[in-house]
């Protein structure tokens, strides 16, 4: 589904992602951890199309495409998805007319007609169910004035709504209190198949009791220095990365 | 339901205009040069008016005491409109005016009569080489009255948008609420925008606020929207018709603020 090869990619000059390599398979979940300043949520970006970031080097293909070609919207329409670390709040437009307009637009993409008034509005009553998302909030402006927990909810219930086949969730656990964070990480699990893929990006071993990895990937100066299976993140968790660091220093 | 069809089912007005009763129908005065109205004590009445060809227009507005109107106020052509409302006593104004386009308008509000309270809302849209000013002056005349003036502006391509606001607090008129404010939007380098909030204040117990910004389109919000599968120019127009939207909306009818939401649409497939 989705093959990194070589990644290299910089801002403002500066090299953050320096040859990362990985191939994700549909039924797999992936969990990247490492440092702050590894590059984690620069890789995030980056395969989204972030236009802040400059691709200097590699190559990657997402179901059969060349990922780095296609525009920020063809990769989400394709069905690539980033929860967003800080999601964004875009005053004055509904929640649930922009999703409107999202569903739609994939639709669209791929030769569907768009959902009618009813089928938009039962869809998204059980959608919301899945994160346990009050749908009052559909009715304000997209995260705007959203409590910590009620915007990475929101996340969760986007992605549920859009039914992605590769959801790349950047550090969507940060400054979740453990209720907020077993919905979220329960939500992404009941949203996982054996055709989709998810690719979780955190800090926290306390995600990935929820959402079990395939593979565990540690990212390090923008390199990944070690692949491991889930039981890593608790190595990580207890013993933090120095002994890895060390290892790929020397 | 389109905006024509929509004023066909509402009473024309020509010239003058007295309101002794409230009525369930909007009033609607199309392009009139001089228009008078007055809604007599206790009337609550909607009246539309319609700028669609580039003339001059002149209306007066006078609230007798406790009396309440709706104003929408839409140019769809270059008008040079002057408007001024006198309030009695505990009367009411909601005023919302729309320009889609170059166009001049000037709202003189007058609380006279204790008690009472306006409320101006105003939005242009400019593009190209347009230009549009909105200049909203409110004067407290009256102790206890309440006053609310939100304009905002969008302006794209070479256009210019003014703003222009002035709150007066006359001597005698103690315990006065008002707000002011404006807040613009540049689509463009070449755009521009000028703004003046303004306030005059003599009497020594009041509360006054006013501020205005000038911004520009938020590139994470765009990023963000694309994220989710919306092309670029679909995700401006969405945060354009966000930032001026909840104020366009501001009609008091379903129906016209479909009207007006479709023309809002159509002048933003051009910005």
């Amino acid at each position: 589904m989705l093959k990194v090869k070589n990644l290299h990619a910089s801002v403002e000059g500066k090299e953050i992602l320096r040859g990362i390599n990985f191939e994700v398979k549909p039924g797999e979940v992936h969990a990247i951890m490492g440092p702050n300043g590894s590059g984690k949520s620069t890789l995030a970006s980056v395969l989204a199309g972030n236009e802040k970031f400059t691709v200097t080097e590699g190559e990657v293909e997402f179901e059969g495409k060349n990922l780095l070609d296609l525009s920020i919207e063809d990769r989400a329409r394709m069905g690539l998805f980033l929860g967003f670390q800080y999601p964004v709040e875009i005053p004055g437009v509904t929640m649930a007319n922009f999703m409107k307009i999202a569903v739609n637009e994939q639709r669209k993409f791929r030769g569907e007609e768009p959902l009618t008034a009813a089928e938009y509005l039962k869809m998204m009553r059980e959608k919301a169910q899945i994160v346990e998302l009050d749908t009052k909030l559909t009715s304000r402006a997209v995260n705007e004035g959203f409590s910590g927990g009620e915007k990475k909810k929101n996340e969760i219930f986007q992605m549920a709504m859009l039914d992605p086949k590769l959801a790349i969730l950047d550090e969507t656990d940060s400054g979740l209190d453990i209720d907020a964070l077993r919905i979220v990480a329960t939500g992404v699990t009941k949203l996982h198949t054996a055709e989709n893929a998810t690719v979780v990006i955190t800090h926290y071993q306390r995600l990935l009791d929820y959402i079990v990895p395939d593979y565990v990937h540690v990212l390090y100066k923008g390199r990944i220095i070690y692949t491991g299976d889930r039981t890593l993140a608790l190595k990580l968790e207890k013993e933090g990365y120095d002994w890895l660091i060390n290892d790929s220093n020397e | 339901m389109e905006l024509r069809d929509l004023i066909r089912e509402m009473v024309p007005v020509k010239e003058s205009l007295t309101l002794t009763a409230s009525g369930e129908r909007p009033y609607v005065a199309v392009d009139a040069a001089h228009l008078t109205v007055v809604v007599e004590a206790g009337v609550d009445a909607h009246l539309v008016v319609l700028h669609q060809e580039p003339k001059s227009a002149e209306v007066t507005i006078r609230l007798a005491e406790g009396a309440s109107l709706t104003v929408n106020e839409l140019f769809l052509a270059e008008a040079f409109a002057s408007v001024t409302v006198a309030q009695g006593a505990s009367s009411r104004l909601k005023l919302t005016a729309v320009e889609l386009g170059s166009a001049n308008a000037s709202y003189t509000i007058d609380l006279a009569g204790r008690d009472a309270e306006s409320e101006v809302n105003g939005v242009f849209l400019t593009a190209d080489g347009e230009h549009a000013r909105l200049a909203i002056r409110t004067n407290h005349l009256s102790a206890d009255c309440r006053s609310r003036s939100i304009a905002r502006g969008v302006a794209g391509g070479r256009s210019v948008g003014e703003f222009e606001g002035m709150v007066y607090v006359a001597k005698d008129a103690q315990r006065t609420d008002a707000e002011q404010q404006n807040r613009n939007l540049l689509l463009s380098d070449v755009a521009r925008i000028e703004t003046k909030p303004q306030l005059e204040i003599y009497a020594d117990d009041v509360k006054c606020s006013h501020g205005a910004t000038v911004g520009q389109m938020d590139q994470e919000a765009i990023y963000y929207m694309r994220q989710r599968g919306l092309d670029e120019p679909q995700a401006r127009r969405l945060q354009i018709a966000g930032f001026v939207g909840d104020l366009v909306l501001h009609c008091n009818e379903d129906r016209l603020c479909e009207a007006v939401s479709a023309l809002l649409e159509q002048k933003l497939s051009k910005m």
